[in-house]
């Protein structure tokens, strides 16, 4: 019998019989410390979100017993919260488009560059990543503001009369989130592009192609499934952001995330604020499912 | 790569990393100048907003780090344990368990936030018991999200190591908890360190967690930075994030010194 294992036998026979071996149910029990903490910290609570949004409001910080469809009918009838829901996508893929386009060009050149400077150029990506992200959007405040960097530039050469709004509004929110999700594009797209051989480029290369042609004719079609998961991994993030869309709209920008904390933190409508993170949830979900089938699709 | 289209493509590339890098050295300019923290261009320099910041910030840093600490610890030891668990164990629904330990990366941490806040109050129904605002229920908190990004790595590392290694030892006489404190954990530790790094990061970089379930005696640095520029945008601010980038920065050298940044990227949460 031709078998690929090379190893001796007598391991194979000692790998099911000795429960200290590399693997066998001895090691079961080690998922249970996780199973436990989980289970309190994690499960339990969820379970208890899905239970509050089901549960009627009748009065500011508290819910009533029984079994209610009411916060979801409200969110979904609603055109205000429907057209919340809409601005939070609409957001999500203006961000996620600029950072794919911001994006392709740094991840194609780290992929294949070899030029001494890479390591230096990837420091570079990564090291916003390893900051807060309140310290990264209070860095956008003296260039964005009324006196900020790019309003001193417009008064300075006559272009405005009056400083433009870039804070507290969406512009600074949109311009904020590229900020904080532009890294993590580019990291999943330098994964997408390394995957594309170099060799399949030089062989279009050689055969005449020009660079452009080359892209869109070879790269582009190539990496689609990876650029489309990559794409679906960083829209989700976006529209689960809190942080930035809070400190940069100044409560102004209404999107998913600020609606649910200001449910439970202003509004104390407990019930309420958990359907619209239920909902919040569920269009995450949906979106990581399909992402992780197109990666299995690369 | 044709001379003219690499130009073109250096040039796209330095404007997006001058992109990336534009807010930080913002922070770092404002906290330097002597005139309103907001405005442009900025003037002479000055040192005053550094002695200006208050006691308030370091208490905020302290608990941060304390929280930062304690998620990481607790999701490092229960995380690398269900990851061997993972890889090694014979067990029914290996699949489904891996699904749910990862399935806290899934839900965005403000509704994390909501179920843990929404679950303190059930707790003080049922049993009377009241954690919130404490470091304890912070530290439970963060270390929902935590735990995930250890499992992943230690994952990762199991994935290309040799188990033979292990039966080489034993086979040489090692008892199988040499085996494990001198063989598995050390081949282990590259994975297990990263996905630290990754829950130590996460968990000092939160606002909705720390805002839902902290109060007035568990207020973290970036709850603090949050809330003081919505009343009062003072200048020191500014110092106190420089201080921070600072810290990261020479954090991340040492990183890139000791395991690689490259070996970090990859596994980063999307």
């Amino acid at each position: 019998m031709a078998t690929r294992e090379s190893r001796p036998r007598r391991w194979r026979h000692s790998r099911s019989s000795e429960p200290d071996g590399a693997s066998g149910a001895g090691w079961t029990w080690l998922i249970l410390p996780a199973l436990f903490v989980l289970t309190v910290i994690f499960f339990l609570p969820m379970a208890y979100l899905a239970s509050f949004s089901l549960r009627p409001h009748i009065g500011a910080g508290t819910v009533g017993s029984g079994v209610t469809l009411a916060n979801y009918v409200r969110f979904l009838s609603d055109p205000f919260y429907l057209g919340v829901l809409a601005d939070t996508l609409l957001i999500g893929f203006v961000v996620v488009s600029i950072c794919l386009l911001l994006g392709y060009p740094v991840a194609y050149f780290l992929a294949r560059s070899r030029s001494r400077w890479r390591g230096v150029l990837i420091f570079l990506v990564v090291a916003p990543l390893l900051i807060s992200t309140v310290i990264r959007n209070l860095g956008w405040l003296p260039i964005l503001s009324d006196s900020g960097l790019i309003n001193w530039v417009l008064l300075e050469l006559g272009l405005t009369r009056s400083p433009m709004r870039l804070v507290n509004n969406t512009t600074g929110v949109i311009i904020a989130l590229v900020h904080t999700f532009l890294p993590f594009m580019i990291l999943a797209l330098v994964t997408v592009i390394q995957k594309i051989g170099s060799d399949i480029e030089e062989a279009a290369r050689n055969l005449g192609a020009g660079p452009l042609y080359t892209f869109f004719h070879v790269i582009l079609p190539l990496s689609r499934p990876g650029l489309l998961a990559g794409y679906l991994v960083v829209f989700t993030s976006v529209i689960s952001a809190f942080t930035t869309p809070a400190m940069m709209g100044g409560k102004r920008v209404l999107i998913m995330s600020t609606l649910i904390e200001q449910q439970i933190r202003s509004v104390l409508n407990y019930a309420f604020g958990a359907a619209a993170a239920m909902i919040l949830l569920g269009v995450a979900i949906i979106l990581t499912l399909s992402s992780l089938r197109q990666e299995a699709k690369q | 790569m044709t001379t003219r289209s690499n130009f073109v493509l250096s040039g796209i590339v330095g404007i997006v990393l001058a992109f990336l890098m534009l807010p930080l050295v913002a922070v770092m300019v404002s906290s330097f100048s002597g005139g309103p923290p907001m405005a442009f261009p900025p003037q002479r320099f000055t040192l005053r907003w550094y002695e200006a910041i208050s006691a308030d910030y370091y208490g905020a840093l302290r608990t941060s780090l304390i929280v930062a600490v304690g998620a990481t610890a607790l999701s490092v030891v229960i995380g690398t344990l269900a990851a061997l668990a993972l890889r090694r164990g014979r067990m029914r629904g290996q699949r489904l368990l891996s699904i749910l330990c990862m399935s806290p990366l899934m839900v965005p941490t403000l509704v994390i936030g909501v179920a843990g806040f929404q679950f303190t109050l059930v707790l003080w129904d049922i049993f009377h018991l009241s954690i919130a605002d404490t470091i304890i229920v912070l530290t439970l908190g963060h270390a929902a999200f935590c735990v995930p990004f250890v499992i992943r790595s230690a994952l990762v590392a199991q994935a290309h190591y040799d188990l033979t290694l292990e039966e080489a030892a034993q086979n040489l006489g090692a008892t199988p908890v040499e085996t494990f404190f001198r063989v598995t954990l050390p081949l282990l530790m590259p994975g297990i360190i990263t996905g630290g790094i990754f829950a130590f990061l996460a968990s000092f970089d939160d606002v909705p967690v720390a805002l839902l379930l902290g109060g007035s005696n568990t207020v973290t640095l970036p709850v603090k930075i949050l809330t003081s520029i919505e009343f009062s945008f003072e200048a020191s601010i500014m110092a106190v994030a420089t201080l921070v980038v600072i810290v990261s920065l020479v954090l991340m050298l040492i990183v890139d010194r000791l395991i690689g940044l490259e070996s970090l990227i990859g596994v980063g949460r999307g």
